[in-house]
């Protein structure tokens, strides 16, 4: 089985440039529900659910592998080489963000450019950078969500979703309750343990950064850092809270996508 | 713990990349679906796994020459833990056992200038596999003792294990508990005494004591023996495990405390009456063989009595069955309240009771016999508002044992105390007669 086949692979849309959507961690590929009918009129549009997301989730997912955040970037190479595919544009959320940068940096040939919405290369503070989260914090974090995944999901939704939003949280829980504990446990681990700082400093392809004014999983001095330090990259900090503003606010994420992306369809 | 034929690969790869003058060099374990795991790299880099399958990198037929990288598709974490985008690559195959694809994969990020040694790198291949194969091993035997730990603490037993040189053992947290030391691996000497003391604080130790010592040097002692620590029973079998040596042996203590205690209820249930308590009859039948072979051995003289309810039948008819279910209890328990306490008292069947009695004298016969008669008839039985008077009939017998012929004895003996009760009826009830001289 192909590897796009294997991740649940949607390939739709009327456009003939090829836009990746890679979703972010606790939600699959139905995350891009609001913002796939603009992206459907303009582009070749190529979802998947990334390993250990979306319906049997489990069966996609190597602990080994998937213990790295680069294991994720080989399975979307993987994709687009499978799709046959060039000069993508690319959008990823949360951890998809440091994934379609890591790939990029391996086959650059293959990105056109990269819009990543809520990204960080590294969530643990680090001297003077500061990514939002110590140790001590993290180690809670795994400890709460082992015990108990049922009881951490109810906290965690709500406060990564920041919004007060019915539909987006029980959307979101819904997709946290899909991935089976142990695979959720690991996945969170590689993505809060990750330091994808050097990837950021190498992208070769221009990256357009969206986040919001208040986002849990990343402060604003996050964007601040990669907007700054990614050879090619503009920051738009949007008028809304929370780290799922695709999902709780698609016209605002649509407003910087229209300035930023309409200029390369071809 | 870090096998040191990780540490081997390390210098290997550092060997190879300074003699190569190449940018990276990374030790794969590769099994045979092209799952690759980086075991060491120079310069070193904390690698995760990656898959190579479909890298081109099996496809190819590899000679001493760096080919072009942009034929390849490197993993993400090859190219991110090279300063540059990768020019050329060489992979030197190292097959192992279990990982048919293994090797050393050595990438430049310029051209390489050929360097002299390129071509003798293959030579490190028979190295680098032994090394992969020993490093293999040893995080084998890593997993294996893991495993084992994992399997050692899920026993529901303590284990103490003896190693076959003599020299060490291993307890596990059961067993810890309960020889007071810490679980784990100790010399075979420092257990020696918690050991003992755990044997000294038994109730039955010096059972044990006279059990164990007998097999000191023996080897290939087995055993299981109960061990009785106040209100807990350990089951602790022992018996030699092979090991390097003769010295090898295995202790292992099971909590049998419930599974006892439960087993004695439901003997105790299978044994005894459920009305009265008393034994049944073939409980009577099991423990009347223990005291005629002791009357036996010991030249005494055995009495038989049986006890029998006058007018029973009355009772039952005229009050119920309750009522006469509460006259056999009161009955029993007035008998049993004469006896001494190794006399051996029994319900027969229907309203008929048996004692079996050992006696100095064949006189002392009669005088139990009035004493078990008294009891039952000297004050009436109260059941709620009925006060009902009871009397018995006893037919006895005696005999003296002889060890020869115990499981003869007691069917003749029955017999006369049988026929000695029959004319006890037929004498008026409630009275006493005894056979006569022994059978």
């Amino acid at each position: 089985m192909s590897c796009f086949a294997s991740l649940h692979g949607r390939r739709t849309g009327a456009g003939k440039t090829p836009a990746i959507l890679s979703h972010g961690f606790g939600t699959d590929q139905d995350a891009w529900s609001a913002l796939r009918p603009w992206f459907e009129e303009r582009f070749d549009v190529i979802s998947f659910d990334l390993a250990g997301c979306g319906p049997e989730g489990a069966e996609s997912y190597d602990f080994d592998r998937h213990g790295s955040m680069f294991g994720y970037a080989d399975d979307l190479i993987e994709i687009i080489d499978e799709l046959g595919v060039q000069n993508c544009v690319y959008v990823g959320h949360s951890m998809s963000s440091m994934i379609g940068a890591a790939a990029a940096c391996a086959r650059p040939e293959l990105f056109a450019t990269l819009v990543l919405i809520g990204a960080s290369p590294r969530y643990l503070n680090d001297g003077a950078y500061v990514g939002g989260f110590d140790q001590d914090g993290l180690d809670e974090l795994f400890k709460s969500m082992a015990a108990n995944f049922q009881a951490w999901v109810a906290g965690f939704a709500p406060m990564v979703v920041g919004v007060d939003d019915g539909e987006a949280i029980a959307d979101f829980s819904r997709t946290l309750f899909q991935m089976r504990p142990d695979v959720a446990l690991n996945t969170s681990r590689t993505i809060f343990g990750s330091d994808m700082r050097d990837t950021a400093r190498r992208v070769p392809t221009p990256v357009h950064l969206i986040q919001t004014a208040s986002d849990v999983a990343v402060p604003l001095q996050v964007g601040k850092w990669l907007e700054a330090t990614i050879p090619n990259a503009t920051l738009d900090v949007i008028d809304a809270s929370g780290h799922l503003p695709h999902m709780t606010a698609p016209e605002e994420v649509l407003r910087i996508f229209e300035r930023r992306l309409t200029g390369l369809l071809s | 713990m870090i096998p040191s034929s990780i540490e081997a690969l390390y210098e290997l790869c550092g060997f190879a990349r300074v003699a190569c003058e190449a940018d990276l060099v990374i030790a794969l374990e590769v099994d045979g679906a092209g799952r690759a795991s980086p075991v060491a790299s120079s310069p070193p880099h904390d690698f995760s796994c990656f898959n190579l399958a479909r890298s081109g990198v099996f496809d190819t037929k590899w000679s001493a020459i760096p080919v072009t990288a942009n034929a390849f598709r490197l993993p993400t974490a090859v190219v991110h833990a090279l300063p540059d985008m990768p020019v050329s690559l060489l992979f030197v195959p190292a097959p192992v056992e279990h990982a048919p694809q293994s090797g050393l994969l050595l990438l430049w990020t310029q051209p390489p200038s050929p360097a002299p040694l390129v071509e003798h790198v293959r030579l490190l291949a028979s190295s680098i596999a032994s090394t992969l194969a020993s490093r293999r091993e040893a995080v084998r035997q890593v997993a294996m003792r893991d495993q084992f730990n994992d399997l050692l603490e899920s026993v529901p037993s303590g284990i103490v294990l003896f190693d076959g040189d003599g020299q060490s053992a291993m307890i596990n947290e059961r067993a810890a508990g309960l020889l007071a030391c810490s679980p784990g691996f100790h010399r075979a000497s420092e257990l020696v005494a918690p050991m003992r003391a755990l044997r000294e604080r038994c109730d039955n130790h010096a059972e044990l004591e006279a059990a164990y010592a007998s097999q000191v040097r023996n080897v290939h002692y087995a055993a299981i023996q109960h061990w009785v620590l106040g209100d807990r029973t350990y089951e602790v079998d022992t018996h030699p495990v092979s090991g390097d040596d003769q010295h090898g042996r295995i202790w292992l203590f099971t909590d049998v405390t419930a599974e006892l205690r439960i087993a004695a209820k439901l003997r105790g249930l299978a044994q005894s009456d459920p009305l009265t308590g008393l034994p049944n009859r073939r409980h009577f039948e099991e423990r009347s063989a223990q005291i005629l072979t002791a009357a036996g051995t010991a030249g005494r003289t055995v009495a038989l009595l049986m006890v029998d309810v006058d007018h029973f039948k009355q009772i039952n008819d005229t009050h119920g069955h309750p009522v006469g279910d509460a006259v056999l209890k009161a009955v029993a328990r007035r008998c049993r309240d004469v006896l001494r306490d190794q006399d051996l008292f029994a319900r027969f069947g229907g309203e008929e009771f048996i004692a079996l009695l050992t006696l100095a004298t064949s006189d002392e016969t009669r005088v139990i016999a009035e004493r078990l008669r008294g009891a039952i008839a000297e004050t009436s039985v109260v059941v709620g508002d009925l006060s009902i008077g009871v009397t018995a009939s006893i037919g006895a017998a005696t005999d003296i044992p002889m060890n020869s012929a115990i499981s003869g004895i007691l069917e003749p003996l029955i017999a006369k105390a049988d026929a000695a009760l029959y004319r006890a009826k037929q004498g008026g009830r409630n009275c006493v007669i005894v056979a006569d001289g022994p059978a």
